[in-house]
């Protein structure tokens, strides 16, 4: 169906490439995944096979690409609408129209179809993607799951014979991520379509492909299947660490296969140690806590204590009520009733530096906090605000990421890399608290574990509170001691990791879900756990 | 909710009106032709995002009232009448003949300004109130795929501008969360400018790989037809527009 013949790719003014003589045929009905490290070139990937790269970007392309016999160098990307279906990293941004059904029929307008053709279609493809409900609403108003199955439908609508996606879960939680994966699922195994995809998160899409596309970083690319492929790369989901680390003789993509790789391992006798946290002092003390905008309730009379020392991840459908809270805490949302205090104070009150030294807030897009024209610039301007010595926070950010050029400027810098640098600015203030919004999407395996070990240090070694709005889950299991789950502006859940992410099927991680009913969230508690054991 | 009119009624009927107001150079009848929309707008809404536009183009209509008020009052041709106030004339070099800055300002001279602002903001509402009832979503729709570049430079503008109040609010939330003490023009302008470029880019890039201008035609999902009350929308525009250009 695709055919890459000796594909090399250079932006202009760059002297990196980009990929580096890629040659490969996709198959009818394959699912393949295009993985690599944060910024290494899977989006440009990705965007040759309907030719937005180089018809919109620019670029130097050597090779070849064809869809179903058609070269992307002859044809302008509208030409093959109907046989390239492509969905962005944001769906939000590609919308046309504002209303869910004139989206969908939006391209077949375009190709000047029959209208009863288009009648037809739409039907069908809103009973695919389970959307005859919302049909008529706006697409704003819709969920980040709807929209991003609105996104599907408005290209599986033209019947293309390849479905495109850039991290079409990134922004999901894990149940309406379980959704969309399993509409792929199905798209490729009952209509034979073609999908290419790519994520990060492989976890919760290594069960579903057939092969994968690994670009390293030097724009070397790998393909094979997925054992072949996860069996020397660096980046693998937990299933695969779990495998390395008990030295099991076959590596299985799914749990299902995985589970009986490793019955023995579960039916060890351990002895249920029950450690209740000591309880430290209060940090965030949050007291029926009611928000509303309009008729809309935000939160519904919360309450929560938070302590020295925790890292509490708060989870939560999209929707639910977690940023409310997290601006109610930072005090920048008045609440319309209930009191919330950070270290016995109302954070409303805090300004300029006094709020930097008590809290250290990383919003959900890093680069709202950016806007000096290099990496060094910003680093200084850090140091001045606080107080440090010249070179202090950007010390720190070396060691959080090596090799960051100082003179690179913040938008060049990579996902991981620019999350680092807003986390470096915002501990330069040496903040007492610190709340991240979404701090992981976009972030690959490495960067994520790099960026757990500097939370996890700055909450020991400070005894610091750390709270964190998040959808996933395998960080939380890493990363937090407490897990606050709303649901509809209420607490439905609140306790330790290890309960919460337990009780439910759908939160749970994937080693949780192999191990079960053994009480292992993460591929160091089965390690610790099996030592302790012999 | 009311079924929705034709994308361009409103449109020409805005456009119409305003040629009336133009005609008869009236401020009451200009003022009132302005309440008529006010209605419209009112009754017509229906809660899109669009609707905020006429509150925002009364808004800009009060700033060019006062602006033209007060260049009236500072730079202008001498009108004799009612003297209300003097203030000094400003000495100007030689080579700007003709032109005076203060002097007396006349009730006449007032008035006049005044009145011209409001023909010029009455004209801006009317426009407002058009696109407040219609998206420009939906006006594209029965645009002709022959004006394929206006068609995406309207849907981009129309998508970004709507997106950019919210994205000033984010990030100076973001940006008063970090405690950042005075939030500058250039902190909020440049994540904005990047922003809303990358955005822009992806829009352009999601519409052509959709096919948009590949077909010279162009078929319609759901035709919107001219009706009778399109037909008679338009009429009580046209009746209202003969009366003050005859008059």
């Amino acid at each position: 169906m695709i055919t890459f013949s000796n594909v090399s790719l250079i932006y202009p003014h760059s002297t990196k490439t980009v990929l580096e003589d890629l040659t490969c045929q996709i198959q009818e009905g394959e699912m393949v995944l295009v993985m690599g490290q944060t910024g290494s070139g899977k989006s440009s990937l990705l965007r040759l096979i309907n030719g937005l790269v180089p018809h919109h970007t620019g670029g130097i392309l050597a090779g070849d690409i064809t869809v179903d016999g058609i070269s992307t160098r002859e044809v302008k990307p509208g030409s093959l609408a109907h046989l390239v279906g492509i969905v962005g990293q944001n769906p939000i941004n590609g919308f046309v129209t504002d209303i869910v059904e004139e989206e969908i029929a939006f391209g077949m307008e375009a190709l000047n179809f029959a209208p009863d053709v288009m009648r037809k279609r739409v039907e069908e493809v809103l009973d695919l993607l389970s959307l005859n409900s919302v049909r008529n609403r706006t697409i704003s108003s819709l969920s980040g799951g709807e929209q991003q199955r609105v996104a599907i439908a408005s290209a599986l609508v033209m019947h293309p014979k390849v479905l495109v996606l850039d991290e079409p879960t990134s922004a999901l939680d894990p149940i309406a991520a379980e959704e969309v994966l399993s509409v792929l699922h199905r798209l490729v195994h009952d209509l034979s379509v073609t999908v290419i995809i790519a994520e990060h998160r492989l976890e919760r899409v290594i069960q579903f492909v057939d092969r994968i596309i690994y670009i390293e970083s030097d724009g070397e690319t790998s393909i094979g299947s997925a054992e072949e492929i996860l069996e020397k790369s660096t980046l693998v989901p937990p299933i695969i660490r779990l495998a390395r680390a008990l030295n099991l003789s076959e590596f299985g993509t799914s749990v299902r296969e995985v589970r009986r790789l490793t019955s023995d391992v579960r039916n060890i006798e351990i002895n249920a140690e029950t450690h209740s946290r000591a309880s430290t002092s209060p940090v965030i003390e949050v007291n029926s806590l009611h928000i509303q905008y309009g008729s809309d309730i935000a939160l519904h009379r919360i309450s929560t204590v938070i302590g020295q020392g925790e890292i509490v991840a708060l989870m939560g459908r999209n929707g639910a009520g977690k940023s409310s809270l997290l601006e109610a805490i930072v005090g920048v949302l008045k609440p319309n009733a209930g009191t919330v205090r950070v270290y016995g104070g109302n954070p409303a009150e805090l300004a300029g530096s006094q709020r930097r030294q008590t809290i250290g807030y990383v919003p959900q897009e890093p680069a709202d906090l950016l806007y000096g024209q290099s990496v060094k610039e910003e680093c200084t301007q850090a140091d001045t605000q606080a107080g440090l010595s010249p070179g202090t926070t950007f010390s720190f950010l070396n060691r959080l990421v090596p090799a960051i050029s100082e003179h690179a400027h913040p938008h060049d810098l990579s996902e991981g890399q620019r999350l680092a640098l807003v986390l470096s600015i915002v501990l330069s203030g040496n903040p007492k608290l610190l709340i991240l919004d979404e701090p992981t999407r976009g972030l690959d395996y490495q960067a994520k574990a790099l960026f757990t070990l500097a939370l996890k240090e700055y909450a020991t070694k400070l005894n610091n509170p750390v709270l964190l709005a998040t959808h996933d889950v395998e960080l939380v299991a890493e990363l937090a001691d407490r897990v606050i789950f709303l649901a509809e502006g209420e607490i439905v859940a609140d306790g330790s990791t290890l309960d919460v992410l337990l009780s439910s099927p759908a939160f749970a991680p994937q080693v949780a879900k192999i191990m079960s009913p053994q009480p292992w969230l993460t591929v160091d508690h089965v390690v610790a756990a099996l030592r302790e054991n012999s | 909710m009311t079924k929705p009119l034709h994308p361009l009624t409103m449109w020409v009927w805005s456009l119409v009106l305003s040629i009336g107001i133009v005609a008869l150079d009236n401020t009451w009848v200009a003022l009132a032709t302005v309440g008529v929309a006010a209605l419209v707008v009112y009754l017509r809404r229906d809660g899109s995002p669009w609707n905020a536009t006429f509150w925002w183009s009364l808004r800009i209509g009060v700033f060019i009232i006062a602006l033209r008020a007060l260049i009236g009052v500072l730079i202008g041709v001498p009108i004799p009448g009612t003297e209300l106030f003097r203030i000094p004339i400003l000495e100007l070099p030689s080579w700007m003949p003709g032109i005076r800055i203060g002097g007396a300002v006349t009730l006449e001279r007032l008035s006049s300004s005044v009145h011209e602002g409001v023909i010029i903001a009455s004209m801006i509402a009317l426009f407002g109130a058009a696109s407040a009832l219609t998206s420009p979503h939906k006006l594209l729709r029965v645009l002709p795929v022959f004006i394929y570049e206006i068609g995406i430079t309207l849907v981009i503008a129309t998508s970004v501008f709507p997106q950019l109040a919210h994205s000033v609010k984010r990030i100076r939330r973001a940006q008063q969360m970090r405690g950042m003490e005075k939030v500058s023009l250039r902190s909020i302008a440049l994540p904005l400018l990047e922003e809303t470029l990358t955005r822009s880019l992806q829009l352009a890039q999601s519409m052509d790989s959709r096919g948009y201008g590949v077909s010279r035609r162009r078929s319609r999902y759901r035709p919107a037809p001219w009706l009778a009350r399109d037909f008679y929308f338009v009429l009580t525009a046209v009746a209202a527009a003969t009366v003050m250009v005859a008059s």
